[in-house]
């Protein structure tokens, strides 16, 4: 064990000290003014909280490493996660907060007046939520292997151990406060390394301005090794699969249920506006870091890596080369690394950054703190969501609507260690990486409840009929395509198997109109409803007239 | 509960939806347009970074930024003038 290994696993723990101290210090006062708590969190702070429920392992640990080996085609996420976030607010927040849903298949059911609907909605969100979660695991390997110095399908299978355990325990979602600690380990550590190197590199402490310079210098660099260079658009891929890609994530985000969820538990309408846009800049601070790490990490990596002696090489790749995923073969054996010989996988860049740049142990151990927080907040909630599906909406509305309270405890707690298992076991030889991984669970939601929500809000003629018949056709392609593009080589218009959102969006749409169409409309009721949307919270349609109503009032059922 | 002009209420939501309208459309510029032309744009240089890499990296979240906060800011406006302020009610 060394001083490396120690520190990082202080930090972990200290961290995590944190979050749980301020959860239960939060839990006691909340008992003495149940009222007031969550209503008075200034709308920053509640932006800071969704920010932490948003970046995941595939922001924190994949994203940069995404770019640096894609290039500017990389930056398909970056704009895709960001700009879902317009999607979301414009579209959708207002018009679900209004209509006093708590869940996404509780809208979906009631908006529909359908229980299949509600069913497989339901179904639809334990999928997603399952394959977000196999990146959440994923990273996690990365990290525990790294700190081990194990392969990172054994980081990975402790992982599914803490997953589970802390899941299992109610995870740390929905209190705001230790989500701001989250958010503020978690942005801190992120920053960190990237301004250090910023300052070696460029002698500029700010990275936002500096790394243009730099990716200045990787394009020489890049011409001199006759390379595709970096800037260059549309190298790894078509450009339709990078419209598509971009395309999928936004629509994702639009339709993610964990992340809606954040938007109608604040108090006011005016709150939830404040809130998304903060929550974007605090979220955006980290997506405009991570091209600034991408230039730095290969710059480095090209011009202190590549070229030294094989015999050589810095004591940080041994460490990265034992978890399996750094592979430095000197292939034509000259004794010397080239670049061409350095096989870097994606999800280790962010973690071996600070090793590289040599920042010195308190900062790696940071970033190791940081990663867990990002990978197990994320899967905490992801877990929630998956036994919510579960017990609520198919055991006891579906199954047995006679169980008891602690029934359906049982079939919730049993529904994550057995999702977190399979997830696990998913994670141990990951398909892909863990970007990659989470594009596919946005995809999937894009096939399914984007078109459902934005179609059930926006067009009160959607029926029962055209939403089962949508969801059901939009994550039937989603899946075909991403499995045959995955694995049959099967594309159209050089499209692969992340942007298979595109298809199954336009064929969920297609599926609702045509359908809905065809049947009957929707029950007078239930289009008065989705009139009622249309007006702000402090209006209220009925029978063809509007009335003022007081804002402040609660119209929401009680849970 | 008293009842109001239909026609102000739909006002309210001709503004909001045209409002919308234009961000998105800024949105989808500012992405999607920016892609759809990236190899034109790489021509030109910002920030010490090709136009449509600067773009991608920096310009397009910075963008959405500026339209969630003027969205906030403007309806916040539109609010008050139509008296749905909230703050007030609490």
């Amino acid at each position: 064990m060394d001083s490396q290994f120690l520190v990082s696993l202080l930090m972990i723990l200290v961290t995590f000290g944190l979050y749980i101290g301020i959860a239960v210090y939060n839990m006691a006062r909340q008992t003495s003014d149940f009222y007031v708590a969550g209503r008075n969190v200034p709308a920053v702070f509640n932006g800071m909280a969704i920010g932490a429920d948003w970046m995941s392992a595939a922001s924190f640990i994949g994203l940069a490493g995404t770019v640096m080996l894609l290039g500017y085609d990389g930056l398909a996420y970056i704009m895709g996660w960001t700009g879902g976030y317009l999607l979301l607010t414009f579209l959708l927040a207002p018009q679900l907060r209004k209509s006093g849903r708590y869940t996404v298949p509780e809208f979906i059911g009631d908006r529909y007046s359908s229980s299949t609907a509600r069913l497989i909605a339901a179904v639809a969100t334990i999928i997603i939520s399952f394959t977000y979660s196999i990146g959440q695991l994923s990273g996690s390997g990365v990290v525990i292997g790294r700190l081990l110095e194990v392969h990172t399908a054994v980081g990975t299978i402790i992982g599914v151990v803490l997953i589970a355990f802390y899941s299992a325990l109610g995870g740390m979602k929905g209190i705001t406060w230790t989500q701001v600690a989250q958010y503020l380990v978690l942005i801190i550590a992120y920053l960190i390394p990237v301004i250090f190197m910023s300052l070696q590199l460029t002698n500029n402490p700010i990275p936002w301005m500096s790394y243009g310079q730099i990716v200045g210098e990787l394009q020489q660099l890049d011409a001199q090794l006759g390379i595709s260079e970096y800037v260059v658009p549309f190298t790894e891929a078509t450009k339709w699969q990078f419209l598509a890609l971009m395309f999928t994530l936004m629509a994702g985000t639009a339709g993610l249920p964990h992340v809606i969820v954040r938007f109608y538990t604040v108090s006011t309408m005016k709150a939830a506006r404040w809130s998304g846009a903060w929550a974007l800049l605090f979220i955006g601070l980290l997506y405009l870091s991570a091209p600034a790490y991408a230039a730095f990490s290969r710059f480095i990596l090209m011009t202190q890596v590549a070229g030294s002696s094989i015999a050589d090489l810095p004591a940080w790749t041994a460490s990265w080369v034992n978890t399996g995923s750094l592979s430095v073969a000197d292939t034509n054996t000259d004794g010397i690394l080239q670049w061409e010989e350095i096989v870097i996988s994606n999800d280790i860049v962010v973690m071996a950054t600070p090793e590289i740049a040599n920042l010195g142990i308190f900062v790696i151990g940071l970033m190791a703190a940081g990663a867990m927080a990002a990978a197990l907040s994320t899967a905490g909630g992801l877990m929630i969501a998956i036994s919510a599906a579960l017990s609520q909406d198919i055991y006891y509305r579906s199954i047995n609507p006679e169980a008891t309270e602690s029934q359906r405890l049982l079939v919730g707690r049993a529904s994550i260690i057995i999702a977190t298992v399979a997830a696990g076991l998913v994670a141990l030889n990951p398909p892909g990486a863990i970007t990659q991984i989470v594009a596919w669970a946005f995809a999937l939601a894009s096939g399914t409840f984007f078109p459902a929500l934005i179609l059930g809000v926006w067009w009160k003629r959607a029926n029962g009929p055209g939403v089962i018949a949508g969801m059901l056709i939009g994550l039937s392609v989603t899946l075909t395509y991403i499995f045959a593009a995955k694995y049959g080589g099967f594309t159209i218009l050089g499209i692969i198997d992340t942007g298979a959102g595109v298809f199954g969006a336009a064929a969920a749409i297609i599926a609702i109109i045509v359908v809905s169409l065809a049947t009957k409309a929707p029950s007078k009721e239930t289009q008065e409803e989705v009139m009622d949307l249309r007006y702000p919270e402090g209006m209220t349609y009925k029978d063809g007239e509007v009335w003022r109503t007081d804002p402040a009032e609660k119209k929401r059922p009680d849970h | 509960m008293k009842k109001i002009d239909k026609r102000e209420a739909d006002s309210y939501f001709r503004i909001r939806t045209i409002l919308i309208t234009i961000y998105l459309l800024i949105g989808f510029t500012a992405s999607f347009v920016v892609v759809f032309f990236a190899e034109e744009l790489s021509e030109f240089s910002f920030n010490g970074m090709p136009f449509h890499y600067f773009m991608g990296a920096q310009g397009a979240i910075l963008i959405f930024i500026i339209l969630l906060f003027t969205n906030a800011i403007i309806n916040d406006r539109i609010d008050k003038k139509f008296g749905l302020d909230q703050d007030q009610k609490e």
